[in-house]
């Protein structure tokens, strides 16, 4: 029964075409908790592994010890504790399904391979178990997804994140007015806006225009010549969207920052550095 | 009846064991010096043949292949003799084994640092070279199958189930991941293009895994544990189930490399959910061996070998946990692309394979040399600074995968990337690099001294070449007689074995590929997807030569933090013009799928001839040769004739016609480079690979610039 079941589990699955469900129980930010959640238990279940094999181990030793020992147990106040400990020993030989190691001779079985014998100990309870849980998580797993559908699959995880992306971003928006952008950029000399837009500057716009503006790969920006536009909103507009070679910067620099820099790109405007660039584009004077 | 004489032959086993040390201290000198590289590029000498892209290959391949398998054939020559009760099928095919393999490693150092590479990882190798390896590998499958049907013993130990599985298996994975079309002795194009050459390639890559280094070491593990501990095998229904479930359950898991690509949905899952369900039979193997140390504690205290083992089956126990939990999608999510793979993938190699590697050579060498081992406080030293190195190692990788992989996804509440600078999060991570190296420097310095060790070892013994030993004949049975219980009997059957488990592994291979390989519907095509220009071409294959995929990823995952970051997320249409793929495994630098248009042609000349110049702190190497080089168009005809014969439509007679149109375009390129007054002649290497840069991702990219 079990291979048919499977079997057409898998027929399922390889027939089911990736509809998206319309709507998620879990939000992104869940399912990053969810994974960074996984990531640590993932770390403390190998550690809690490892101990559990040092302390199986112990425990057979300690077994071992104890049997060597034949008159252990008269009654006293230690007596409970002992039995206590007694049942705790035996729950852990049940679990690893383990015999005494005295009791052995009796699992060896026939034949041995260049010296190695090999003992009839059944597997492991806690080991089957184990596997039995994995086989039915990815059975559940396969229905979920592919099956019922009720957890979304990678394209509408996406849409999801997006959309609440959005929404928060819209949120953000309704608090604290709009954002600034090419038509509402204005000019500005105040020093906090200029010495910030300096920052920016010097950590993006230097290696292609210069470290004072005068043009390496990008074209002088201190000049009388400009290619696409010398007004606020035409620098802001170039940043943003970037032109030809000029990359664009939309998604790199906040709406403040790219504001920031074209207000301090007007500022340079005529301070003649040291090596610069020949003259591009068109002469423009206000 | 009278028992019969033979010799082992022990000669082999040595030569074997003296190619895996040599080659593991090479392979792991390369990747210390890829290691300092990815905080110090200058250590590339400022020479192609030693830079990362180029020897991170040769890194994987000569610790793969050449220092396990050669100690994979040292421990299966040592143990199945012994086991078989039978010397070697053939003295010749063992030397033809031996040194057909050593030419292998030998032509993968010579032809790796020259660039010559499929890009396919841990299958990079070139076809000349994938000839040889199958060859090669029949001759081991024949000795090995020779030697098990003249033997001694009537029923094959569990040890040797593993080997036929490896053989079998592996047999498989090469001829299926090197279907490759010649272009030249030294160039060839994977048949198959974008994600059914990704799903092929992970299906091999990931079973390399399983099955060249899981199934010997487990094979290796069941004959010398026992051996060195003087204990029986603990049980011998959990041989019987681990051993068939983890061959039935691996061969599925390969589509984890690929979570959230454009994988079809149905693949990757099954990824994921055979992935989970292979941890019990994984941990089967490691039970099977700890449990077998039972009443032999006190031993592992005093012997070093054991100690090696302990650790050694530790490491695999905590790799094949790990492996499953990256698997589920919420942890691949943020672990792939990261050091953290590193640092799973070394846990695994630096403990299991390294740590069994050497238990065996200080248990094997002393005795084919009937001599002790020259210095127990040396092996010891060795075991101390080889437990503390893969700490070192695996530690700050570790944490330099979460800091990254958890950067890269962090917006600020303007819902703008928090690092949109990719080099950013680069930078927090070097000190984990720095040390990341010494813990490598700490384990090769363990492995130099075990060299010593056993070099002395061998000179103060003398090799027992021919060691006589004997065993009664087999009898002939009755088949009919035969009482045992079924799978007793299959192990009086090595060929019948040997057949069900490739149909076993066959399973899981066709279900996961046939429908990928063949229904058009998993691959949805685009219309305005089109032909490299035979420019571009040769630029990409350039980027191959210069293994950009071992450091950029060409694949951009369904994240808002990726097309935040890269642009619009993948389709599978894209790729079907990608002989082969060039997904990559591993982000050191950013995702270049959308790389067209980004930039221009200027700052692409600027950055390859220094990163340095555009981005401060770049750990990329510089690429001067490409500005030196002259672009070989003489293969072009031929590249654009191999191209159609794999399905790409180039219009008929395209390939005499093809260098003209590349002429044309190398020399726009040219033209607008001078426009910024870059001086550079249209027939270099490095117009090329502009070209080929340009070009990525933009048959679909919305183009929106100040212009519109």
């Amino acid at each position: 029964m079990k291979p048919l079941r499977l079997l057409i589990l898998l027929l399922l699955v390889l027939g089911a075409q990736p509809v998206f469900a319309e709507d998620s129980l879990l939000s992104p930010e869940t399912m990053n908790y969810i994974g960074y959640g996984t990531v640590i238990v993932a770390l403390i279940v190998v550690i809690i592994s490892m101990l559990l094999v040092l302390k199986a181990v112990k425990l057979v030793t300690a077994a071992l010890a104890d049997a060597a020992d034949p008159a252990a147990a008269t009654l006293t106040v230690e007596e409970k504790v002992a039995r206590k400990k007694a049942v705790r020993k035996d729950k852990w030989i049940r679990l690893w399904s383990l015999k005494p190691l005295s009791e052995e001779h009796t699992l060896i079985m026939e034949g041995e391979y260049d010296g190695i014998k090999e003992l009839d100990n059944p597997t492991p309870a806690w080991f089957m178990y184990l596997f039995y849980a994995t086989i039915a998580f990815g059975i559940g797993y396969l229905l979920v997804y592919h099956v019922f559908k009720t957890a979304p699959l990678q394209y509408e995880e996406y849409n999801i994140e997006v959309a609440q992306a959005a929404k928060e971003k819209a949120a953000l928006l309704a608090k604290t007015g709009a954002a600034v952008d090419e038509k509402t950029v204005k000019l500005s000399t105040d020093p906090t806006v200029l010495s910030s837009g300096k920052q920016v500057f010097v950590s993006r716009c230097s290696p292609c225009h210069g470290a004072a503006g005068q043009g390496i790969i990008g074209p002088n920006l201190t000049d009388d010549y400009w290619l696409h536009g010398n007004k606020i909103a035409d620098i802001f507009k170039t940043i943003k969207y970037g032109i030809n070679t000029m990359p664009s910067w939309e998604k790199l620099l906040s709406p403040k920052e790219i504001s920031d820099v074209s207000n301090y790109v007007k500022s340079i405007h005529g301070t003649n550095p040291p090596n610069p660039k020949a003259p591009q584009g068109v002469k423009v004077t206000d | 009846m009278q028992p019969e004489k033979f010799y082992y032959d022990n000669k082999i086993v040595r030569n074997f064991g003296i190619a895996s040390v040599i080659w593991g201290i090479i392979g792991m000198l390369v990747g210390l010096l890829i290691a300092v590289q990815l905080y110090s590029p200058g250590v590339n000498m400022h020479n192609q043949y030693t830079t990362f892209g180029r020897i991170r290959p040769l890194h994987t391949n000569a610790v793969i292949f050449a220092f396990v398998g050669n100690a994979i054939f040292m421990g299966i020559y040592y143990s199945l003799q012994r086991l078989m009760k039978a010397r070697m099928f053939s003295d010749v095919l063992s030397k033809i084994h031996f040194w057909g393999w050593q030419l292998i490693i030998v032509s993968a150092v010579i032809t790796l640092p020259m660039g010559f590479t499929t890009s396919h990882e841990y299958a990079e190798l070139e076809w000349p070279i994938d000839i040889l390896i199958t060859i090669v590998w029949v001759v081991f499958g024949i000795n090995m199958f020779g030697t098990i049907i003249k033997r001694r013993e009537r029923h094959i130990y569990v040890a040797v189930w593993f080997y036929i599985a490896t053989f079998v298996t592996i047999a498989v994975l090469h001829i299926v991941n090197s279907v490759e079309i010649p272009v030249t002795f030294w160039k060839s194009y994977m048949v198959y293009a974008g994600v059914q050459d990704a799903l092929v390639q992970w299906w091999y890559g990931h079973n390399a895994v399983a099955f060249f280094l899981t199934t010997p070491y487990l094979g290796m593990m069941y004959y010398f544990l026992p051996k060195m501990a003087n204990r029986p095998i603990y049980s011998y229904k959990l041989s019987i189930l681990h051993f068939w479930a983890l061959i039935f359950i691996y061969i599925w898991a390969g589509p984890h490399h690929l979570l959230y690509t454009t994988l079809p949905g149905w693949a990757q899952s099954l990824g994921v959910v055979f992935s989970v369900m292979l941890i019990a039979p994984s941990w089967g193997g490691m039970i099977n061996g700890l449990l077998t140390l039972r009443g032999a504690w006190d031993k592992v205290r005093d012997d070093v070998t054991l100690k090696f083992m302990v650790v050694g089956l530790t490491a695999y126990g905590m790799a094949t946990f790990e492996g499953p939990m990256l698997s589920l999608k919420q942890v691949n999510a943020i672990g792939h692309f990261t050091d953290w793979i590193i640092a799973h993938v070394h846990v695994g190699a630096l403990g299991w394979n390294g740590f069994l590697t050497f238990a065996i050579l200080y248990w094997v060498i002393p005795r084919i040399y009937k001599t002790e081992l020259y210095s127990k406080k040396w092996a010891s030293f060795h075991f101390w600074i080889g437990t503390l190195g893969i700490l070192f190692y695996a530690v700050p990788m570790y944490w330099a995968g979460f800091t990254q992989g958890l950067m890269w996804k962090e917006f600020t509440p303007e819902g703008l990337l928090k690092y949109p600078n990719f080099l950013e999060t680069t930078l927090r991570i070097i000190p984990m690099y720095i040390m990341r190296s010494v813990g490598g420097a700490m384990y090769l310095a363990g492995v130099i001294v075990m060299a010593v060790n056993l070099y002395k070892t061998a000179v103060q013994g003398k090799l027992v070449a021919n060691e006589a030993a004997e065993a009664m004949p087999l009898e002939k049975l009755n088949p009919h007689a035969n009482t045992e219980r079924w799978h007793r009997r299959l192990e009086t059957k090595p060929i019948l074995f040997m057949v069900i488990a490739l149909v076993v592994i066959l399973i899981g291979t066709f279900v996961e590929l046939m429908p990928t390989l063949t229904i058009s519907s998993n691959i949805p095509t685009i219309a305005s997807v089109k032909p490299y220009t035979p420019l571009e071409l040769q630029g990409r294959d350039l980027y191959i030569r210069e293994g950009c995929a071992n450091c950029h990823s060409q694949t951009i995952r369904p994240f808002r933090s990726e097309t935040e970051r890269y642009g619009e997320y993948s389709k599978a249409g894209e790729f079907v013009y990608d002989h082969p793929f060039l997904w990559g495994s591993k982000r050191i630098g950013p995702d270049l799928q959308r790389e067209g248009g980004k930039y221009g042609n200027s700052w692409h000349y600027n950055h390859l001839m220094d990163p340095r110049l555009m981005s401060p702190g770049s750990i990329m190497p510089e690429y001067s040769w490409l500005i030196s080089q002259k672009l070989d168009t003489s293969t072009t005809a031929a590249k654009i004739r191999a191209m159609q014969t794999i399905g790409v439509p180039y219009p008929a007679g395209y390939d005499k016609i093809a260098n003209q149109d590349l002429v044309k375009q190398a020399q726009g390129i040219a033209d607008n480079l001078a426009t910024d007054h870059i001086k550079v002649n249209s027939n270099k290497e490095i117009v090329a690979i502009i070209a080929y840069l340009q070009r990525l991702g933009t048959d679909i990219k919305a183009n929106k610039t100040a212009n519109n």
